[in-house]
């Protein structure tokens, strides 16, 4: 173990930039929000001030209205080097850092409440804390004042990129509403380091980009942009959950009232309940039955309401990370069952394993990805039950012998075990070098 | 890693009675210091009967005003005599090498008047010569030459790990390798820990310091990640303690190793 522990730490040594961690250095050359909040999780280890540092230089990205953008671009990397990149985004911060417009999920509080605890002497002495609360408060008004698109508590993806889960199938029906934009008008980068077969279609691509494009094209004001895709994520709001009671933690470390991040965890996930079907929860899209150009006009009662997406992906399996959840127990049984047959396949596959569009190697339509194994492992754990624990010990014995046997992959092939996507992949390094060590919740 | 502290800083009279206060502080060897017209080897005798009390001493570090890449043609000959003997000393005493600095306090590139009287290429045909004459004698030895990079204002010629294992690799000696030092690397390298995991086969020795020269501890080096990155590469040798003190001397050397065991 201690080998591994070398390795993932010559990983992050080695994509340390000096003020943050590229994902990747081939694929990935910028400082991306999740990737940001997950290689802390695991970099605290290796270097609490690194750490810190890595969350404070995401939130110098932070907007006016409390977003954190998904990426925020190194001005010393080529602008072409990834697309979309800084050119098509046109989003300049005030302290003028190039960004993109949308957003991941907001596992930051989180990572900032674990990065703190990793040395709190550290976290003290350079005001970590007090310097990261009102960000993160911002950060999380923003999503639900502004993104609570359909009105019942909960906050709506307007991207697939702002799942984090790009392409997964649960995105297809939505996306199919939206026109690509000609695929003559843009280069993708992302296929120069990595196989085709690996990554989502030249199609879908195209409406990644008109997505992104008519957002970009209205000012990235989320009153004012006709969003044809909008979707609420369990697993978006499922880490706001967990990071409102990071927020509480924080709140009182700093002594002030909690009370607030309570509230907003207990409504988050009350509303979260509204997700949960057949064992387990769905994304609502709440563009769902609005027409398509060859399709028969919906009723306005199906338009306002939103429908679950009938799919089921590894992001209905997440919310096992928020505490308390009523739905835990059948959730657990929908992990274990034939969709996702945890503890029998590697990892936890990012989408159903008797789904029709299962792909073993194709990014989020099939692959295992090692942030999602983390999440369940804490949520496992957190249960606290003697079958949870057998089943988490398990899967972090499965992380760790994948991250050492593929060279710290980004995503691995769920019945193989086979690498696929970057290798020296920051997160997957970071989240072992978390696991290697004593689980705590 | 085993953590040893350079003898000047430790309290006591005899290396015996420094080795007592070293043990206790949780240090696990003592490095020598090495000064010139061979008084190291003429402490051979105090030397032996400390090893044979137990005391260790895996390394020893030139304590001299002129070096093996001196201007003078005398001053170099007379260093590479010098650092020929310590080396037979340390090897003597079942240590693993000696580590000296290209030079000290002879030139800054920063301070007038700028520029050197040797050219660059006068240096580095200096610098090889003297490397292969004692990497050749602690080879036959059976020990290493710990080549240490200083900061711009210290030495004009070897500042960054990439020019000590640039040196190296020309000289092609196994027995030299680079003794790295994190107050100077604070100073010069872009990012430390990536130099460790860069240059990581040319690391033989490591002496710490903080960024201000003190105790480590006293200054805000980031010590994780600096240990990080040698725990990361292996590094399995001695970390020598070389610094300044602040605050009371003996408690600011016994504070030492509870700081740097945090991290390894």
């Amino acid at each position: 173990m201690s080998e591994l522990r070398r390795a993932a730490e010559r990983v992050l040594l080695g994509n340390w930039t000096g003020r943050s961690t590229v994902p990747s250095h081939s694929l990935y050359p910028h400082h991306w929000s999740w990737d940001s909040a997950f290689i802390a999780i695991g970099l605290r280890h290796l270097s609490p001030r690194r750490a810190q540092v890595e969350l404070e230089s995401l939130f110098g990205a932070q907007w006016q209205d409390g977003r954190i953008p998904h990426i925020s671009f190194s001005p010393s990397v080529p602008r072409d080097a990834y697309f979309p990149g800084p050119d098509f985004w046109q989003a300049t911060t005030r302290g003028g850092v190039e960004s993109s417009g949308i957003v991941q999920p907001p596992v930051h509080a989180l990572a900032v409440w674990l990065t703190h605890q990793a040395d709190e002497a550290e976290s003290i002495r350079r005001g970590f804390l007090a310097r990261m609360y009102p960000k993160l408060v911002a950060w999380h008004t923003y999503l639900r004042e502004r993104r609570d698109l359909g009105g019942r508590g909960l906050v709506a993806v307007v991207h697939p990129w702002e799942s984090g889960m790009d392409n997964s199938p649960a995105w297809d029906e939505a996306l199919a509403r939206v026109e690509p934009a000609p695929l003559h008008s843009f280069t993708r980068r992302d296929t120069d380091h990595a196989s085709d077969d690996d990554r989502p279609t030249d199609l879908d691509y195209g409406r990644y980009v008109q997505l992104a494009a008519t957002y970009r094209d209205h000012g990235y004001d989320d009153a004012r942009t006709p969003f044809t895709f909008a979707l609420e994520d369990p697993c978006f709001n499922a880490l706001l959950i967990a990071s409102e009671h990071a927020l509480a933690s924080i709140a009182e470390a700093l002594s002030l009232d909690p009370s607030r991040h309570v509230t907003a965890a207990a409504e988050l996930t009350s509303a979260l309940t509204t997700l949960f079907h057949d064992g387990i929860f769905r994304p609502r899209d709440l563009r769902a039955g609005q027409p398509r150009a060859e399709d028969e006009q919906t009723t306005a009662g199906e338009q306002a309401a939103g429908r679950l997406v009938e799919v089921d992906t590894v992001a209905g399996l997440v919310p096992l990370i928020v505490p308390e959840l009523p739905q835990a127990k059948e959730l657990l049984a929908t992990a274990r069952g034939p969709k996702f047959r945890l503890g029998e396949v590697r990892m936890v596959p990012s989408y159903d394993l008797t789904g029709p569009a299962f792909e073993p190697g194709r990014y989020w339509r099939g692959p295992s990805w090692f942030n999602t194994a983390w999440l369940l492992h804490r949520g496992l754990v957190q249960r606290g039950e003697h079958q949870a624990e057998e089943l988490a010990d398990a899967l972090r014995a499965d992380v760790l012998e994948l991250a050492g046997s593929t060279g710290f992959a980004e995503y691995v092939e769920p019945f193989t075990g086979e690498a696929r996507g970057a290798r020296d992949f920051s997160w997957t390094a970071a989240l072992a070098l978390d696991l290697l060590r004593p689980s705590r919740p | 890693m085993k953590i040893i502290c350079q003898e000047q800083l430790l309290p006591g009279e005899s290396l015996q009675e420094k080795w007592d206060f070293a043990v206790a502080a949780g240090y696990e060897g003592i490095e020598l210091r090495g000064k010139g017209d061979l008084s190291f080897r003429d402490r051979l005798p105090e030397l032996r009967q400390a090893k044979a009390d137990g005391v260790v001493m895996p390394t020893v570090c030139v304590d001299m005003l002129h070096f093996f890449g001196a201007f003078d043609a005398d001053q170099r000959a007379d260093a590479v005599a010098q650092m020929k003997s310590q080396l037979s000393v340390i090897a003597e005493l079942g240590g693993i090498g000696a580590q000296t600095p290209a030079s000290y306090g002879m030139f800054s590139r920063r301070l007038p008047p700028f520029e050197p009287p040797r050219d660059e290429a006068g240096d580095r045909e200096v610098l090889l010569d003297g490397l292969r004459q004692l990497g050749e004698h602690a080879a036959s030895e059976g020990v290493e030459l710990f080549l240490e990079p200083l900061n711009r204002y210290e030495d004009h010629m070897v500042n960054r790990l990439e020019q000590a294992a640039g040196l190296i690799q020309e000289v092609g000696l196994d027995a030299v390798r680079i003794g790295i030092d994190s107050y100077h690397m604070n100073i010069e390298e872009a990012d430390p820990s990536a130099a460790i995991t860069e240059f990581a086969a040319y690391v033989g020795h490591v002496q710490l310091s903080d960024s201000n020269r003190l105790q480590p501890g006293a200054g805000h080096l980031d010590w994780a990640a600096f240990l990080g990155a040698l725990d990361a590469v292996g590094y399995d040798r001695y970390l020598a303690v070389e610094c300044r003190l602040s605050g009371d001397p003996v408690e600011a050397v016994r504070s030492i190793p509870a700081v740097v065991r945090r991290y390894v």
